[in-house]
């Protein structure tokens, strides 16, 4: 049985509509991200699940219950909110402690129950401090805590490391990780930062305009990645995505004219003369040492940048942008011509019109 | 620009404000703490020094003693019914509800008119030959027969009292709902999952924020029920009986109906004290909500 189902959920605002028939099926101790930049729909997919929301059609089921016109309260989840949305007039312990005092649990059993999410999350010296005596990672571990403490089927998380500084993000979500492997937990999590869907999902839903555009791992996301969209917004740089028309002799690049062999995996699968995008990761590319069998690349470098762990070399092919991650200790400058190559696999063709990935 | 010449061009600047104030304010409270010390009349001689005698008759006379209780009556049970009733209406107002906004403008209304509007509507609301208070009472058979709510020094005070709270409730409703949109999703929603009901919630989410601003509302409200003449003044002068006299009504008769400007200045300053009292609990406050907002 999944823990979480979602089953062709729409939700509609007068004539808009933000979400068009979502299907999600989870299962116990899953890590789903849903991902997808600002108005896609994600945070109001997890407000649904939440009960804050209700569904316009479609069907929520939790542990095989329908929750639809079930009270938040009822619905056997927990929620991490952004802004950590602590009581602020209550310490920390009775912070942590508060859903289990409002369904009555009695006191020795919450108290327990407080002791051993504090340890968890090692926040047992803050138990007595008031929410505002707090800083912003201390905080988050509360509200972590207050879900942690209630052991419910699914904990959602809506965007719960947005509002720290970019090491403290980092720690978290190593925590959070932690957490999730040590407590086989079911987690629904809402975010727009990639890294943190691929660090931490077992499965990504890449979620746009109220449509899921992929749904798999990350390895299958970042490899394989279902759309154009899914391409370019998984991944930092993003993929390098160049037009181009099937010719005879392989891929004629638009602009240029530069003829890149079609791959084997993909003979077959385009005709000659259809408009395609070609999209290559940047860090598949490197520096050709000699012409050889692989396809390559002839781009005009235009700008360098050493990032430490390594160098951003963005140039033009044509009239099209192409970047590149190569090693640090490359030496490159501006305005030099150079062959960039990759191997045939780390190619991804996508259908011009539509988007979609030709496989 | 130095310091000092900085300093002397500020003092020069607000030297006009200043002397005016001296004017109209220091002056005549000198004077008035002169004329207490006196037994001056309205009238006539400028009167002599008499010590503290006028402070000692007034605060042991009993007309002080029973008018300082009517005023307290009045203070806490306007307040307080104001209190109840302005944040029962912001909650109300804060809902999602076909029509809120105008009816969030409408409420602003019975504040907005000048109080002797007001009163004068009370007294035809309460008038006891064709009131529509009494009107209303007999005919759904609460009442035999008309009354003179403004005429009887039972029902006098409370009647004052109900004009007084639609007059000023709006006042706390717009603070509190303003104090209520400062109330953030988040929380509301993470108390909703948590399993609070609604009175955990009003509780532990949104009395947090609101009890800040309903505080400075309080205080400041005291601070005007404590002063209140113009809304008694036009509905009953103080009457039946005294039954409605209060402070302010107090010093006015004192000095300008019995002319008795000496003792009248004493008691206006003894219930200037008794309202600065107040006011130094409102400034303390503001200072102690300014200082957790840091």
């Amino acid at each position: 049985m999944s823990a979480l189902e979602i089953q062709n959920v729409r939700k509609t605002y007068g004539a808009v509509e933000t979400l068009k028939g979502i299907d999600i099926s989870l299962e116990s101790g899953e890590f789903l991200v849903l991902l997808g930049s600002s108005g896609c729909g994600k945070s109001t997919l997890l407000n649904i699940i939440a009960g804050l929301a209700e569904a316009s059609g479609g069907d929520v089921r939790i542990g095989g219950r329908s929750v639809l016109g079930v009270h938040p309260k009822d619905r056997d989840i927990a929620m991490v909110f952004q802004s950590y949305a602590l009581y602020p007039n209550l310490s920390v312990h009775r912070n942590i402690g508060f859903g289990l005092e409002m369904r009555k649990v009695p006191t020795a059993e919450r108290e327990k129950a407080v002791q051993e999410t504090a340890k968890l999350l090692q926040i047992e010296a803050l138990l007595d401090r008031k929410p505002s005596q707090l800083s912003g990672g201390q905080r988050q571990r509360v509200a972590i805590g207050r879900a942690l403490v209630r052991k419910p089927q699914v904990f959602l998380f809506d965007e719960p490391l947005s509002n720290l500084d970019a090491k403290l993000r980092m720690e978290t979500r190593t925590e959070l990780k932690r957490l999730h492997q040590m407590l086989g937990t079911t987690i629904v999590y809402v975010t727009h930062d990639q890294i943190e869907a691929m660090t931490l999902a077992t499965r990504i839903a890449v979620m746009r305009n109220g449509r899921i555009e992929q749904l798999g791992t990350p390895e299958e996301v970042y490899n394989r990645p279902a759309t154009l969209y899914v391409a370019g917004f998984v991944g930092s740089p993003p993929m390098n995505v160049l037009s181009a028309v099937v010719g005879d002799d392989g891929l004629r690049l638009d602009g240029s004219g530069q003829v890149i062999a079609l791959p084997g995996h993909l003979k077959g699968v385009v005709a000659a003369g259809r408009c395609v995008k070609i999209g290559v990761r940047p860090e598949a590319l490197r520096l050709a040492a000699e012409p050889g069998g692989q396809p390559a690349l002839q781009v005009e470098v235009e700008v360098v940048e050493l990032t430490g762990p390594e160098l951003v070399v963005t140039g033009r092919v044509g009239g099209q942008r192409v970047t590149a991650c190569l090693p640090p200790r490359t030496w490159l400058e501006a305005g030099v011509a150079l062959s960039f190559t990759f191997d045939e696999d780390a190619m991804h063709l996508f259908d011009a019109e539509t988007e979609q990935a030709l496989r | 620009m130095s310091g000092t010449s900085m300093t002397t061009r500020a003092w020069l600047l607000m030297l006009p404000l200043l002397a005016v104030m001296i004017a109209v304010i220091g002056w005549p409270l000198i004077d008035t703490i002169h004329l207490s010390f006196t037994d001056a009349k309205l009238v006539g001689t400028a009167g002599n020094f008499v010590g503290i005698d006028n402070y000692v008759k007034t605060i042991t006379g009993s007309n002080f003693q029973r008018t300082l209780v009517t005023t307290a009556k009045f203070a806490i049970i306007s307040v307080f019914a104001e209190m109840v009733l302005g944040v029962l209406a912001a909650l109300l107002l804060n809902q999602e509800f076909r029509g809120r906004t105008m009816l969030r403008g409408l409420m602003i209304l019975p504040w907005a008119l000048p109080t002797v509007v007001n009163a004068t509507l009370w007294r035809l609301i309460y008038n006891p030959e064709y009131g529509a208070l009494n009107a209303a009472l007999t005919q759904i058979g609460l009442l035999d027969a008309y009354r003179s709510w403004l005429g009887e020094p039972g029902t006098a005070l409370a009647s004052l009292i109900i004009a007084d709270c639609w007059k000023n409730f709006p006042l706390v409703a717009l603070i509190a709902l303003a104090a209520l949109q400062a109330v953030p999703r988040d929380i509301q929603a993470a108390s909703l999952v948590d399993g609070a009901g609604p009175f955990a919630r009003f509780r532990f989410v949104t009395l947090p924020y609101l009890a800040g601003p309903l505080m400075v509302a309080l205080v400041l409200r005291t601070i005007e029920a404590f002063k209140v003449f113009d809304i008694i003044w036009v509905m009953t002068r103080g009457g039946p009986a005294n039954s409605t006299r209060t402070l302010s009504i107090l010093v006015y008769q004192e000095a300008f109906s019995f002319q008795r400007a000496g003792s009248g200045a004493s008691l206006a300053l003894i219930v200037t004290l008794l309202v600065a009292v107040l006011a130094a609990a409102y400034a303390a406050l503001v200072r102690k909500t300014a200082g957790s907002n840091t």
